[in-house]
């Protein structure tokens, strides 16, 4: 089956990633993440002077600020704002840092659809390029149940969501273990699922939601994979630097 | 004999340790007020409390409150959409409903819940926005929906969302003619059903929160607001009258496994019947 940006061949194929990481020499962590042609920038200013209404006693206070591709932010920027903070405060080990602020600003440089999962990636990066302490990573994709086929499609496109009867949006941590347990082992579904962030719009069944949960988290390994290989590279450059 | 140092009375423990005072209850399997870690709180839905609006309910879930009503106006439609109307929700949450609240532009909670709500009636299609059409191309009714928070003590999305549901059932407008440009929506003292029109609802979303307490995931139905400081995250679940789901949101700390997320939509088939038994029968 062929999708319709036609690069892919698979309905639970994502498209090509790309990250860099350190693209802003102002901000103290910066990066880029991009779900083929959705892109979004990511810079994190911290652990920095926080405003005095702001601040918490014995953890670091988290800021998220989400900047829509064309316009001032709305009511929708904002609910991003909220979902990223409240999904990350938790990962960050902000008791490391009392009394101060982590700033982050998010902000879209391309859309074609699954921005708010390529917004979690970036966000991810960018903390881990700042040297943020966290607690594990995170991964996120989305995928969209087709209002025709009633096919489960990995990371849509914006002509894909257009058509889509329900979008989900569902972020995995790297913690969360596959537990097989012994008496459906010939079942694929053995593997116990955590989520960590799920957003669901559109109408779908029970059953629906808990298939796309499944899928979500085998292609989420994958960005995990990525995360990992992008940290890895990154430091082994910096150790060059460093000994030559 | 030794005697303990230093006691305290059980009101300076839940202010001094929320989070441990609230566990010493959910371990035995109850909470501070005497409820189940099931139950949800004693709901009323009253419909039409607003006479002036042309739609209207109150809706209150324990000690919160929430009172929408629905204003219709005529307006012009969008250039790439010339047969749909506006259906605009929004939640208010006033420092008159809780301290927590600061005068001023509305809070980012009140604008994720405007949003959340704004999705669930806009992706499951609630409402055909073509029903809202006067004059194609010229004159369309655009439906403010205001959904105002007067007490606020926690599961705001669910009060809200069962307070607007029941506010677009109750709504009613008087046919408009349309004639040369201009629009006549005909008067009279009594609405009836020669000169008004009901909306044509395709299903009433309405919804049940969970809060997840501890590491040990306990799952508290409908959480007031101390429930919700104290807590990690919240499991929204939004279903229709069929049993279909309109939005999954979850939210917070803990990761959430499959059979808990499982449980919360058996609960929340449960809960919104029950909630639909209650909006039908007021």
């Amino acid at each position: 089956m062929s999708r319709l940006d036609r690069t892919r061949t698979s309905a639970h194929q994502l498209r090509p990633f790309f990250s860099s990481q350190n693209l802003l020499n102002r901000a103290d962590g910066s990066a880029q993440f991009d779900f083929g042609e959705s892109s979004v920038m990511c810079s994190v200013i911290g652990p920095a002077e926080v405003k005095l209404r702001d601040e918490k006693l014995d953890k670091a206070t988290l800021e998220v600020v989400v900047r829509p591709l064309v316009g001032l932010p709305g009511i929708k920027d904002k609910a991003r704002e909220q979902a990223i903070r409240e999904t990350l405060e938790p990962l960050v080990l902000s008791g490391l840092h009392p009394r101060t602020g982590i700033q982050i600003v998010v902000q879209t440089m391309k859309d074609d659809g699954s921005i708010l999962a390529t917004a979690f990636n970036a966000t991810i990066l960018a903390l881990l390029d700042a040297g943020i302490p966290l607690k594990s990573i995170l991964g996120a994709v989305t995928c969209i149940v087709d209002s025709e086929t009633n096919q489960i499609l990995l990371d849509p496109t914006t002509q894909e969501l257009a058509n889509a009867k329900s979008t989900h949006t569902f972020v995995f941590d790297n913690k969360s273990s596959i537990t097989s347990s012994p008496e459906n082992k010939d079942q694929e579904e053995a593997v116990e699922v955590a989520t960590l962030y799920s957003d669901s719009t559109g109408l779908f069944s029970e059953e629906e939601y808990f298939e796309c949960a499944q899928i979500c988290y085998k292609a989420v390994q994958a960005v995990h994979g990525f995360i990992r290989t992008a940290v890895q590279k990154k430091l082994e450059k910096e150790q060059q630097q460093i000994h030559s | 004999m030794a005697t303990p140092a230093f006691t305290f009375t059980p009101s300076t423990f839940q202010k001094l340790h929320p989070a441990e005072f609230f566990r010493r209850f959910t371990t035995e399997g109850v909470r501070p007020d005497g409820r189940l870690l099931d139950a949800f709180r004693p709901t009323t839905v009253h419909h039409g409390v607003i006479s002036t609006a042309n739609g209207s309910a109150m809706v209150r879930i324990g000690g919160t409150t929430v009172v929408c009503g629905v204003k219709a106006e005529v307006a012009e439609p969008k250039l790439d959409a010339p047969d749909q109307g506006y259906l605009v929700p929004n939640v208010e949450l006033s420092p008159m409903c809780s301290s927590k609240f600061r005068p001023g532009p509305p809070s980012e909670q009140a604008q994720a819940v405007s949003e959340a709500i704004n999705r669930v009636l806009k992706e499951s299609k609630v409402l055909d926005l073509k029903d809202l059409c006067i004059e194609e191309g010229k004159a369309v009714w655009v439906l403010y929906v205001d959904a105002v928070c007067v007490a606020y003590d926690g599961n705001i999305f669910d009060a809200a969302l069962a307070a607007i549901m029941a506010a677009l059932k109750n709504v009613r407008i008087r046919k408009p003619t349309y004639q040369e440009g201009t629009i006549k929506v005909s008067g009279g003292s009594t609405a009836t059903d020669e000169n008004s029109f009901t909306l044509n609802l395709a299903r009433t979303p309405l919804s049940a929160t969970f809060a997840i307490f501890d590491t040990t995931l306990t799952i508290l139905a409908d959480p007031n607001v101390t429930e919700e400081t104290i807590s990690d995250g919240q499991i929204s679940i939004a279903l229709d009258e069929t049993g279909q789901l309109c939005g999954v949101t979850k939210i917070g700390a803990s990761s959430c496994s499959q059979s808990v997320m499982r449980d919360c939509v058996q609960s929340a088939k449960k809960r919104t019947q029950q909630l639909r038994d209650i909006m039908n029968q007021q």
